[in-house]
């Protein structure tokens, strides 16, 4: 006989069933209630509570190196923002990155896929390969390009380039440069996320639905653009939403490269944000940018989920 | 039959290529890591040279060792994924399996906080943390990254509970088995596989995390995703060192991320399915 907790499952005799199953139901909450209530402490404490002392900060001048000048000032912040060109320049460094990051990483992901699913042997190599990438830190990842991939001459991006005639190039020195070196370092890390899952629901579509499309002697772009294209639909939305979200927060891989610069050609907001905090910490201001950059990711993201949502 | 050679030598190429480019960053990384300083300066690049392990005796046992580092990155992981998975596991449950009012605003929630950019965490956790002295410490550090690994355990445990039939604990409630006894003896066994790939990708985020990380470490708690930025500097880059010291932040990524291989999609797009984002 087991022995649980006192109160046991069996109801006293008296009781008709319908109470009994209040009973019951009444226990189920109570017991779910005590199982969500850590995790969910946890998470007020480590999310909802720093947003909202992130806005009330927002509202103040805090600055660590000059705390005589700390007050509360409304919306001050956030009226030098709109006046703030770096915000605005940090803002489209921002898109630039999060477009073309995203936009390669589904296309390359997207065709090496496909490449991959046609091959008789060698899946197995590609998908252990490809998990290389996604599981190292941005912040190692990073260090390694900035030194023994992109450092003129003993780089081994420098090298190819003057082999190539391109000649020695200072690519992190350079703003167009460094702005091309941290997308190519971000799309080299997470192609292989994209390619990884596209793959895997590639796999999972039906073959006659092929079969078909072959008797019908549809060409194989016929096939790909009919049939192919409009079946992945759901897990390259999917596939675009998350990477987006990781792009618009990217930090360590820019950071340990670039720092944001030369000047501010790689600074994103998000980066733009922390900057403004712990290097020139004014923290006020640098979490009015954080606001900033929740308020754009909310709307970047509604405007995703509009598209997954629409047929 | 020539047309059929070309087309399984192009395959051929392009499979190199790709896997070329991915594997190159961390094998060169490897082979740097072996060489003498004036090896990795060589010009052209040298693939053949004499091997030695000197970097790695300087990074560990020399005078600047980058062992205290690793042992930091170690406990902040291991703290983060044992904490994690005591909180995770009852609250996934829960949400899986038992039914009480809020349910779909509460799967909602934990979805919701992980829309927040760090660094806007970050911001107002310095401020509290400095406030109560916990800046370099590691309950500092462990605590802010359950902002992050808490949301992602409980949706990647919801779908390991959500797949164990419901006969099973019917059939223990029927023995007259409490529901915490239930939960334990028969529920927690079922889902051992979803709880160690749980265990695998919790750990692997923490490892690799770096802006909670650089704001919140200081002399005492420094992982070595932030300890080994020190390796270069406006001066000099220590370039044998840092490549050792890449080498060994990235070993145990690389051998967890191996043994989880098959759980591996599921586990960077969890949450995704019922309409969320990761970091």
């Amino acid at each position: 006989m087991l022995t649980g907790s006192g109160t046991s499952m069996d109801a006293p005799a008296f009781i008709s069933s319908m109470d009994a199953g209040r009973v019951l139901a009444r226990r189920e909450r109570r017991f779910a209630s005590a199982l969500l209530a850590p995790a969910f402490a946890a998470l007020l404490a480590t999310t909802t509570f720093p947003l909202l002392y992130l806005i009330w900060t927002s509202a103040f001048r805090i600055d660590l190196a000059m705390p005589f000048t700390n007050g509360f000032i409304g919306i001050d912040n956030y009226r030098d923002l709109l006046a703030d060109s770096r915000f605005w320049s940090s803002l489209s460094v921002s898109m630039i990155y999060t477009i073309s990051t995203v936009v390669l990483q589904v296309a390359i992901g997207l065709g090496l896929a496909l490449f991959v699913m046609g091959m008789k042997k060698g899946q197995g190599l590609f998908r252990l390969i490809a998990i290389l990438p996604v599981v190292l830190s941005p912040a190692v990842v990073g260090m390694v390009w900035r030194t023994f991939m992109l450092q003129p001459e003993f780089g081994i991006v420098d090298f190819l380039s003057i082999n190539a005639g391109l000649g020695s190039q200072n690519w992190l020195g350079d703003p167009t440069l460094a702005m091309i070196s941290v997308i190519v370092i971000h799309t080299w890390q997470w192609t292989p996320f994209a390619f990884m899952v596209l793959l895997a629901s590639l796999a999972a579509l039906p073959d006659d639905i092929y079969e078909a499309a072959r008797i019908d002697r549809a060409s194989a772009w016929q096939r790909f653009r009919r049939i192919t294209l409009p079946l992945l639909r759901p897990a390259i939305v999917m596939v675009v939403i998350m990477r987006t979200m990781v792009a618009l927060t990217a930090f360590a891989a820019i950071f340990t490269v670039t720092g944001g610069g030369p000047g501010t050609a790689t600074e994103i907001l998000n980066l733009y944000a922390y900057r403004k905090s712990f290097t020139e910490l004014s923290i006020g201001y640098g979490s009015a940018l954080a606001v900033a950059l929740l308020v754009v990711t909310i709307i970047i993201s509604a405007a995703l989920f509009a598209v997954r949502r629409a047929k | 039959m020539t047309a059929k050679r070309l087309r399984i030598a192009a395959v051929i190429v392009i499979s190199l290529i790709f896997i070329l480019a991915w594997m190159f960053p961390i094998l060169w990384s490897f082979l740097n890591s072996l060489k003498t300083d004036k090896d990795v300066l060589a010009y052209p690049p040298k693939v053949l040279f004499a091997p030695t392990l000197e970097a790695y005796r300087d990074v560990l046992f020399g005078s600047a060792s980058i062992l205290p580092n690793l042992v930091s990155s170690f406990i902040i992981s291991i703290g983060t994924t044992v904490i994690t998975m005591l909180l995770a596991v009852p609250a996934a449950y829960a949400l899986a399996r038992l039914r009480f009012p809020g349910k779909r605003f509460a799967g909602f929630y934990v979805l919701a906080t992980q829309m927040l950019p760090p660094v806007g965490i970050i911001i107002p956790y310095f401020l509290v943390l400095r406030g109560i002295g916990w800046i370099d410490t590691y309950q500092g550090i462990i605590l802010i990254y359950l902002s992050f690994s808490l949301p992602f355990a409980i949706w990647l445990l919801v779908s390991y509970f959500e797949d164990i039939p419901f006969e099973m604990e019917e059939a223990a409630y029927l023995d007259g088995a409490s529901r915490l006894r239930t939960l334990w003896r028969i529920i927690i066994p079922q889902v051992r596989g979803g709880i160690s790939v749980t265990v695998v990708f919790v750990f692997l985020n923490a490892w690799n995390e770096f802006l909670f990380a650089v704001v919140l470490s200081g002399n005492t708690v420094r992982p070595v995703t932030v300890a080994m930025y020190n390796f270069i500097s406006v001066e000099q880059t220590l370039w044998t060192k840092l490549a050792a010291v890449s080498v060994l932040a990235m070993l145990p990524v690389i051998l967890l991320g191996i043994f989880a291989q098959k759980h591996i999609v599921k586990g960077l797009t969890v949450g995704a399915v019922k309409g969320g984002g990761r970091r």
